[in-house]
């Protein structure tokens, strides 16, 4: 195999697949891309079995081939050279020759056959999305994902293509973040994936904000093609719960309250809790909400600000985490939070169809 | 103790009544015990230097030589022959025997199985007297030129005793216990000089006039003392002083647990009960390490259980235990009262000040533990310290400067982030300074800190970190619970689901929204705010299982509750992903605040202390 490539190029695809390298494991194939020359292009391959992701880049392949080379030194080397061509050739020992300039290098790889099987684009059905609009979602609902691993059906977010609309929703028990959005695709494509949390987390990485990504969806894995990048990931196995159930129908009192004032507030005032004791009380009277917090052995903090309120004077507790989780994560400038009393489940809403349940603390 | 070796006709006979009530024995049972007898009468005689020599074992030669009062010939002559006699003249009348005293009968009984001899002077006689017995009889008396005290060479020991001496153990078995002895006696007087000099070998030379931790130091090294916190304690008429190990430093059997009584070394089985209350569960029944000193009036305590006086029986008992538990608990429980003493993010201390502190604390802190003060009670041993680290101006990164670096600071603070855990050196955190290095075998994580290296099991560490919040939310009263989005029910065997209902009003007073759910169900509706994700199945199953398993447990009060908070931490399930840097900080740092950070609730190890002494021992420097 032999090709050459410029050097920005090269990088730029070595680092949008490393992510996935763990750089330590028990796999040595696994630390190593897979690298194969054909046609007018290079297909880089990295996995850690769960997830897997592969980009394509420009080349001029001379002789074509494929091996797998440790990745992290590679980028490493070309990150290090100066701009320009660099040839790369690798013998049938999987041994490669990098050269740029006056620069010269052998870096020792393994055989392509020794690299995992890694899954192809073809699905059953295949979803249109805004690279945007995707990442919008991913943000507003990843936080809410369970890290408790004895449900595993929780440790990701869930993706319902459903009645026209991709419904996404997180959560871990004690709050549930729900956002939507309409996109086409035709009735016999309704599926409910549950992306786990790192792939979440690498999807929203490789998302940018323009221009549409495709998903292909499969019983136990998703594809994920942005532009010249793929990634794949195993989906969790098992039914969500029944997350409609949970939301609260009608609400009695609404108040509309400022988001940004709200987080700082709220910021603020939990400087005066610990992880023992973090119980964050909100008091909603006409037009004010006072959140007062009070830790023995540690103080006390309050703080008011102004809100649109007319119903009856409600005081409910939450932990403070939970309530500035979304207020962080969404842009924009009002909230709605809706109650029923100081015991019930709250309901957070803004302009967007985001929705944010959150259950109240107890003090007993 | 009851040969007063000071003056002429102080040897007396005791009354019958009393020498009746010593429980009969053999007093020399093995050359251990001639040592015992030889060095409690040298310590009785007044004396401030003793010193035992012994060779092959004690088989050959014991010789305990002291500084004390001495005795005139008469004395010297009554304190071997009236007994010696007798106990030749009749040897199967162990009935006789007793009657001869109490422990009046340690030398001529010593005396009648080996070849001894007796030098002694009183300061106000001119001369000494030498008394040369074998096997019982009187060989010679003579006159000789010697130094005030008195010195007894025991030779050839059990030499008319056949039966005796096949029993001996090896050299080295006889050497233990003669050394284990020297040692008791060596803590309980810690204000005589002594030493110990085996086959021509010096094995422990004790400088006199030594505080219990010199003297503690001094027996069993430094590395020993920093496992110790001192204790003092009075409760009632009981003062219970001395130290106790950390929770940490266990052995698998009594052998370092020294405790007196009355300065005299003993053992009752109520303070074993005591120990094993006031310690939490310790992994395996392992026992901790403790050197306890338990002062009461003499009225209360009955020596005479036992032959050898190593066992006592207490008049109240339940006094006795009380006082013990409440010192331990107080010594190892950490004084967090006295923390936040300083703010934890101060400004690096000027050097000079800080080497200054050093030895302000030192002079302060070396104050002999025989007229204990609080002060220096409440505060954990401190070494003769290196001059502390000439520092650099460099700021030391976040490292908290410590009015007293006792040890040889890591050279130089590593960069990166170090943890302010405690102002104080002596608030009870296991550390005073450390910096999380990292988690090895994606499991334990390892902590840099002043004394050396220490890994933390981070399971068990948040076990214990839940444990007491739970357990302060129930003792409280107040418990804040997290309202589920989703119950949870779960199904239980039915054994398991009556227990569970039988105490279910415990378990919802801590916070458990638990609730029946019909047929053997339950219902998981809210959880303690302070427990973090659990598995409700495990939860539920491990507290009906453990209520059961625990019957009516020691009368202790919320013990259900502590059984729960147990049970409940055993089901929180820790995420198997690496802890993040701010995870593994917190978490150090939460452990650090417990009360008892050694050891998870249910007694396994949360952290294992590697110290730069012993480091430096293994690369052999």
């Amino acid at each position: 195999m032999k090709f050459s490539i410029v050097r920005s190029k090269f990088l730029d695809g070595l680092q949008r697949i490393q992510n996935v390298v763990s750089g330590r494991g028990t796999l040595q194939i696994l630390q190593n891309a897979m690298i194969e020359a054909e046609g007018d292009r290079l297909c880089m391959t990295t996995t850690d079995l769960d997830i897997s992701e592969r980009c394509y880049v420009e080349c001029q392949i001379e002789e074509p081939g494929s091996t797998t080379l440790p990745i992290r030194r590679l980028a490493s080397i070309i990150r290090e050279l100066d701009e320009g061509k660099i040839m790369v050739e690798v013998d049938e020992d999987d041994v490669a020759t990098v050269q740029s300039g006056s620069s010269y290098f052998k870096i020792i790889g393994m055989s392509v056959r020794d690299f995992p099987p890694v899954p192809v684009t073809e699905g059953k059905f295949c979803y249109r999305i805004d690279q945007g609009v995707l990442r919008e979602m991913l943000r507003k609902t990843s936080y809410a994902i369970s890290q408790d691993e004895t449900r595993r059906v929780l440790n990701g977010v869930l993706m319902a293509f459903k009645d026209n609309k991709l419904t996404m929703v997180a959560t871990d028990g004690r709050r549930l973040a729900l956002v939507e959005q309409e996109i086409e695709f035709p009735p016999e494509a309704e599926a409910e994936l549950i992306l786990p949390n790192k792939a979440v987390t690498e999807l929203m990485r490789l998302l940018s904000n323009e221009g549409d990504l495709k998903v292909y969806a499969q019983t136990n894995q998703a594809v994920f093609e942005i532009g010249t990048t793929m990634m794949s990931s195993k989906l969790i196995d098992g039914v969500y719960p029944n997350y409609r159930q949970v939301i609260p129908g009608a609400c009695d009192e609404r108040v509309v309250i400022e988001r940004e004032a709200l987080l700082s507030a709220l910021r603020r005032v939990s400087v005066v809790t610990t992880d023992k004791s973090n119980a964050t009380r909100l008091t909603f009277s006409a037009n004010q909400l006072t959140i007062s917090i009070n830790t023995p052995d540690v103080g006390e903090g309050r703080d008011t600000l102004p809100v649109k309120y007319a119903g009856k004077e409600i005081s409910i507790i939450f932990n403070p985490e939970y309530v500035m989780d979304p207020l962080k994560n969404i842009d924009d400038d009002e909230v709605y939070l809706e109650m029923n009393d100081g015991h019930s489940p709250a309901l957070l809403k803004c302009n967007v169809p985001f929705l944010y349940v959150l259950m109240p603390l107890r003090i007993s | 103790m009851l040969v007063r070796m000071v003056k002429d006709g102080h040897i007396r006979l005791l009354p019958i009544h009393v020498a009746n009530k010593i429980a009969a024995g053999e007093v020399v049972e093995r050359p251990a015990s001639v040592v015992k007898e030889l060095m409690e009468n040298a310590i009785d005689s007044g004396a401030t230097r003793i010193d035992v020599t012994v060779t092959a074992g004690g088989r050959k030669l014991i010789e305990v030589r002291d500084n004390g009062g001495g005795m005139g010939r008469d004395d010297a002559l009554l304190s071997i022959e009236r007994q010696a006699t007798s106990k030749i003249r009749d040897v199967d009348d162990i009935e006789r025997i007793d009657t001869l005293g109490f422990r009046g009968e340690a030398l001529p009984s010593i005396a009648s199985v080996s070849r001894f001899t007796l030098k002694t002077r009183r300061e106000v006689d001119e001369a000494g007297s030498e008394l040369v017995i074998v096997g019982g009889s009187l060989q010679d008396v003579r006159e000789a030129g010697l130094p005030v005290g008195t010195t007894i060479s025991v030779r050839d020991l059990f030499f008319n005793v056949p039966a005796r001496r096949k029993f001996l153990r090896a050299f080295q078995t006889e050497q233990a216990h003669i050394r284990s002895v020297f040692t008791l006696h060596a803590l309980a007087h810690p204000e005589i000089g002594m030493s110990l000099t085996s086959d021509g070998r010096e094995l422990a030379r004790l400088p006199p006039d030594a505080t219990l931790e010199e003297r503690v130091r001094d027996l069993f090294g430094a590395d020993f003392c920093a496992g110790l916190v001192p204790l003092d304690r009075t409760r009632g008429e009981i003062r219970v002083y001395g130290f106790a190990g950390l929770p940490n430093q266990t052995r698998t059997d009594r052998s370092e647990q020294y405790i007196f009584i009355n300065r005299r070394p003993a053992t009752a089985p109520v303070i074993a009960y005591a120990l094993r209350e006031a310690y939490p569960p310790l992994e395996g029944n392992r026992k901790p390490i403790v050197l306890l000193f338990i002062e009461m009036p003499p009225e209360h305590v009955d020596v005479n259980v036992h032959p050898t006086k190593r066992e006592v029986r207490f008049h109240k008992p339940v006094d006795v235990r009380e006082a013990l538990i409440a010192a331990i608990t107080e010594a190892i429980g950490n004084t967090h009262r006295h923390k936040n003493n300083e703010p934890a993010d101060a400004p690096p201390a000027d050097t000079k000040a800080a080497a200054h502190d050093t030895q302000d604390t030192r002079d302060t802190q070396d104050v002999s533990l025989r007229t204990l003060v609080p002060e220096a009670a409440a505060r954990p041993f401190d070494y003769p310290a290196p001059v502390p680290l000439p520092l650099v101006d460099a700021p030391r990164p976040a490292a908290v400067p410590f009015p007293a670096p006792m040890q040889p600071a890591p050279v130089p603070p590593p960069t990166g982030k170090g943890l302010p855990l405690f102002a104080d050196p002596h608030a009870g955190s296991p550390w005073r300074w450390c910096r999380v290095l990292g988690q090895v075998g994606g499991r334990y994580l390892l902590l840099e800190t002043d004394d050396g290296m220490v890994t933390v099991d981070p399971r068990a560490a948040r076990e214990r970190v839940l444990y007491e919040r739970l357990m302060d939310n129930a003792r409280s009263g107040e418990t804040l619970s997290q309202r589920m989005l989703l119950p949870e029910t779960v199904q239980l065997a039915p054994r398991d689901a009556a227990r569970l209902r039988k105490h279910l009003s415990v378990v919802q007073a801590m916070g458990f929204g638990v609730a029946e759910f019909g047929s053997d169900h339950f219902i998981v509706e809210s959880l303690p705010a302070a427990l973090g994700t659990v598995s409700c199945r495990e939860l539920l199953g491990n507290i009906a299982h453990d209520l059961e398993t625990a019957g009516t447990r020691r009368g202790a009060e919320k013990w259900r509750e502590e059984l729960i908070a147990k049970a409940a931490c055993r089901a929180v399930t820790g995420s198997s992903e690496p802890l993040s840097e701010e995870a593994a900080e917190r978490l150090v740092n939460d452990l650090a605040a417990t009360r008892m950070p050694y050891t998870c609730p249910r007694g396994r190890p949360t952290m294992i202390f590697t110290s730069y002494r012993e480091l430096e021992r293994k690369f052999g420097r």
